[in-house]
This record gives C-alpha cells, sequence and structure tokens, in this order.
C-alpha cells in the first residue's frame, strides 16, 4: 500500500515538473538544465536526492528536444502605420 | 527651288508642325543623364537646368510626380531622369518633363560620405557602440518591402535554423519618398517593441544598385537606428554594398540572409549540443556513485591508518628495525672476526696500557668464550701504528 502511495507521489511529481517546463521557453529551460547539471557534476546534491535531480534534468532535456523539434515558425506581419496585425502573412 | 513650293505656316502651324514632328520622332520615354543646375520651386513644380557642362536643356517635375520622389535633387547633384520631352506649341520651348529622377552613384556616394562623417564626428559611428546580439532571441522584427524575394529567403532560412522565434514582418515602402515613413515606422515599433517582446531588429533590402540604397543613408534615418532600444542588424543590398545605416547597425550583414544567419542559432548545432548535455545526464548518475565509492575506500583507508591495532603494528616494526640496528652495531661483529675485548677485574674495558700494570687480573672477551689471564709483562709499542 506504501509503495503504491510513493509511487503515485513520484508520478505526480515528474508531472509537476512536466507542467513547470511547458511553461518555459527554449532558453530558459536549457538554462535550467545546465543548472542541474551543474550541481550534479560538483557534487553538491546529496545522494538521495540523486535520482530525482536526474529526471527533473531529464524533463527539461525533453522540453528543449520539443521546442527543437517544433517546425511551424509563427510569424506576424503588421500594418506598417497602425502596427496592428495583418492576415497577409 | 521655287518660292511657290516652299510650305507656307503661321507661326502656330509652325509651332504645331514642329510639336507633332516631335511626337512622332521622338522615343515616348528616355533616360538622360545630367548634372542638376539651379533647381527652383515654383508653385509647387520643380524647375531645373538639365547639362553636362557643355550642352544644357530644361526641365520640370510636375508637383504631382515631385511628392512621389524619393530624393529631391539639389545644385550640382549627378543624376539620371526618366523623362519625356514637353513641346510648349506657343513658344515653341522645350523642357525634358522629369517621370523620376535618381541621384546618380556619384552623387549617392558622396551624400554617404558626407553623412558617415558627420555622425563619426559626433561619435554616432562607432564600433564600440555595438551591441551583443541575442543569443535566442524568442521575437525579432523584420523591416523590409513585402512581398519580395528578401523576405522570402529571410523566412526560409529562419524556418531552417530557429522556427522557434517569432518573426514580426513589418513592411516598408521603397518606392517614393521613403525615409519619413521608415523612420516614422522605425519610431513607433520601438515604442511597442517591449509589448511585443522584440530582442532585435533587421533592416533588409534585396539587391539592386547601390542608388537603390541612398534612403539607407539617411542622416535622419540613421540616428534612429543608432539609438534604437534594441540590437540593429542590417542585411541591405549586395555583399560589397555599404550604406551609413551598416555603419550605425549593431552587427552589418552582407546580405538579408545573412542577416537572419546572424541572428538566429543553427539548430543542428544546437540538437548536438542537447545529445551532449544528455549523455552527461546520464553519466552523473554512474560518475558520482563511482567517486563515493572513491571516497568511502579512502575514508576506509584513513580509518584503518588510525586503529590501535595498526598502531601497536607499526611499534612493533619500528622495535623490530631498531633491534637489527643495534645487531648491527654490536662489538660481537668484531669478535667473530678474531678480535677481543680486554678488561679489568672491575669490568671496565682497557683502551690503552695506561689502565693497566704488571699483576692486574684481565678477563679477554671472545666470540664463544672469556679468558682469565695476568699481566706478566708491559711491552709499549714504539709507534703508533694509526699515526
Amino acid at each position: 500500500m506504501s509503495k503504491r502511495k510513493s509511487s503515485n507521489e513520484h508520478r505526480d511529481r515528474i508531472e509537476g515538473w512536466r507542467k513547470d517546463a511547458a511553461g518555459l521557453n527554449y532558453e530558459e529551460a536549457l538554462q535550467a538544465l545546465d543548472l542541474l547539471l551543474a550541481e550534479l557534476q560538483n557534487d553538491s546534491v546529496p545522494l538521495a536526492e540523486l535520482q530525482q535531480r536526474v529526471l527533473h534534468g531529464e524533463v527539461y532535456l525533453n522540453r528543449c528536444q520539443t521546442l527543437l523539434d517544433s517546425v511551424e515558425q509563427s510569424i506576424v506581419e503588421l500594418d506598417p502605420k497602425t502596427l496592428e496585425a495583418t492576415n497577409n502573412a | 527651288m521655287s518660292v511657290d513650293r516652299l510650305p507656307t505656316y503661321s507661326v502656330a502651324e509652325l509651332n504645331t508642325a514642329i510639336g507633332s514632328l516631335l511626337e512622332r520622332g521622338f522615343a515616348p520615354r528616355f533616360l538622360l543623364e545630367a548634372t542638376v543646375s539651379r533647381p527652383q520651386l515654383k508653385k509647387g513644380h520643380l524647375w531645373l537646368t538639365l547639362t553636362d557642362g557643355d550642352a544644357s536643356i530644361s526641365g520640370v517635375v510636375w508637383a504631382s510626380k515631385l511628392a512621389q520622389l524619393s530624393y529631391r535633387p539639389e545644385d550640382g547633384d549627378g543624376v539620371t531622369v526618366v523623362g519625356k520631352l514637353n513641346f510648349w506649341a506657343a513658344r515653341a520651348s522645350l523642357t525634358v518633363q522629369a517621370l523620376d529622377i535618381r541621384p546618380s552613384l556619384s552623387t549617392v556616394l558622396r551624400d554617404f560620405e558626407r553623412v558617415r562623417q558627420l555622425l563619426e564626428q559626433e561619435g554616432v559611428i562607432d564600433p564600440r557602440r555595438a551591441r551583443q546580439l541575442p543569443s535566442q532571441p524568442s521575437a525579432i522584427a523584420v523591416l523590409t518591402s513585402v512581398p519580395s524575394s528578401a523576405l522570402a529567403d529571410m523566412l526560409r532560412t529562419a524556418a531552417e535554423r530557429w522556427p522557434l522565434t517569432q518573426l514580426i514582418v513589418v513592411p516598408i515602402p521603397v518606392q517614393g519618398s521613403v525615409a519619413p515613413t521608415i523612420i516614422n515606422t522605425l519610431e513607433a515599433l520601438a515604442e511597442r517593441s517591449m509589448e511585443l517582446g522584440l530582442q532585435a531588429l533587421v533592416l533588409a533590402r534585396g539587391g539592386g544598385s547601390r542608388e537603390d540604397l541612398a534612403v539607407f543613408d539617411n542622416e535622419n534615418l540613421c540616428r534612429v537606428l543608432a539609438d534604437y532600444p534594441i540590437p540593429v542588424v542590417t542585411g541591405l543590398g549586395h555583399e560589397d554594398d555599404l550604406t551609413v545605416a551598416d555603419l550605425v547597425a549593431d552587427h552589418r550583414a552582407a546580405t538579408p540572409t545573412a542577416a537572419i544567419v546572424a541572428l538566429l542559432p543553427d539548430r543542428e548545432a544546437e540538437r548536438q549540443g542537447l545529445v551532449q548535455r544528455q549523455s552527461r545526464l546520464k553519466d552523473a548518475l554512474q560518475g558520482r556513485i563511482l567517486r563515493e565509492r572513491q571516497r568511502l575506500k579512502d575514508r576506509a583507508f584513513a580509518m584503518q591508518h588510525q586503529s590501535p591495532l595498526e598502531k601497536i603494528r607499526r611499534q612493533r616494526q619500528d622495535l623490530d628495525q631498531k633491534q637489527l640496528l643495534l645487531k648491527a652495531l654490536s662489538p660481537d661483529r668484531w669478535l667473530k672476526r678474531g678480535l677481543a675485548l680486554v678488561s679489568n677485574a672491575t669490568g671496565d674495558i682497557i683502551q690503552d696500557l695506561e689502565s693497566v700494570k704488571i699483576g692486574d687480573q684481565l678477563n679477554i672477551r671472545m666470540s664463544d668464550g672469556t679468558l682469565e689471564a695476568r699481566v706478566d709483562q708491559i711491552q709499549r709499542s714504539s709507534t703508533n701504528p694509526t699515526s
């Protein structure tokens, strides 16, 4: 029973990270990943948290990869006089 | 030739005949290369003399056309005029009606030099003012003519390199009096740059002649660019074209496409960077465990070194060494080689004859036992063999 509870907590935590990462742009997600990697490499993370941090890093990495794979570029054309968006682009 | 056979005209008829001859026999449009002399505005129309030094002809730009010109000729300017002939029959006067006037290359370059020198003196053109470009801009403004091949090239390049950046395209005119319009657009966009999240501006125009880029030497336009709130990248004309706008920009790209390349990162290079990070992340766990294991080993070794048993072992080892040393220094080694130790009855070692007299009892210690002896005779050596 407690094992199942723990597994649910774990899943919820990862889901929470994913939601947070979804709000980041590429540069922000990459910065978060680099910060985490630096912590991991200078051994400042307690051993008990190591696995969690690596999983958190993977969430940031996935966010970066997803953004990088997007092919749709947002192009907005503005009217030069009003600077309001036109529908030409 | 008989006078009867000569055509006879009234003045009006003659002038009309000349007019109709010109109309039939002369190209309806032509290009005229000339230098402008004494331009004057009269009732909104620009009157001027077009000359090449030896010959001259009067010219006019009607007020309606004048408003559309991107360039207003000044006295001494070299120009290329797209014109047609106007013949006024009433006074038989001939004028070139200018449909368009463009500055000649020499005029454009002279203006470029003038503005460049002025802005350099004022410190507006200064390479140290160039700001760093954003590494992964979330949104950039692209000012160029729409539609144009330059824009199409830029959009294609942006899609290939970095689709994550939002492109805000703002059309700018290329015909007519464009400098004030471009300045207005630039200023309005600068006010909204924060709201639009703009991180850089690209000012681009596709190829063409250097004369077509003359607007980018406009002093006011260049001042606006120099003080722009976000970094400016120019991609104007061909690789060899240099305008004042290029000199005040934070980065000058050779072409519109190059401007996009300068500003947007390369997706493939970034992908490689992510692969490397993925591998570092993967190794982080294993590497840390290896390092912690090594740390444990180091500590165990240190602990072992500090244990009481180990201390006793080390002390024993120390004693053993001292014992060996003692053995090495013991006189037994000498006794085994045939030498003997002589002592008196009280056990003092006899080192010379001074401490011995006849009748003394002596003990002579050898390697395998002791002899007891009495001194019968004392015989001193005549010389000391060591001296």
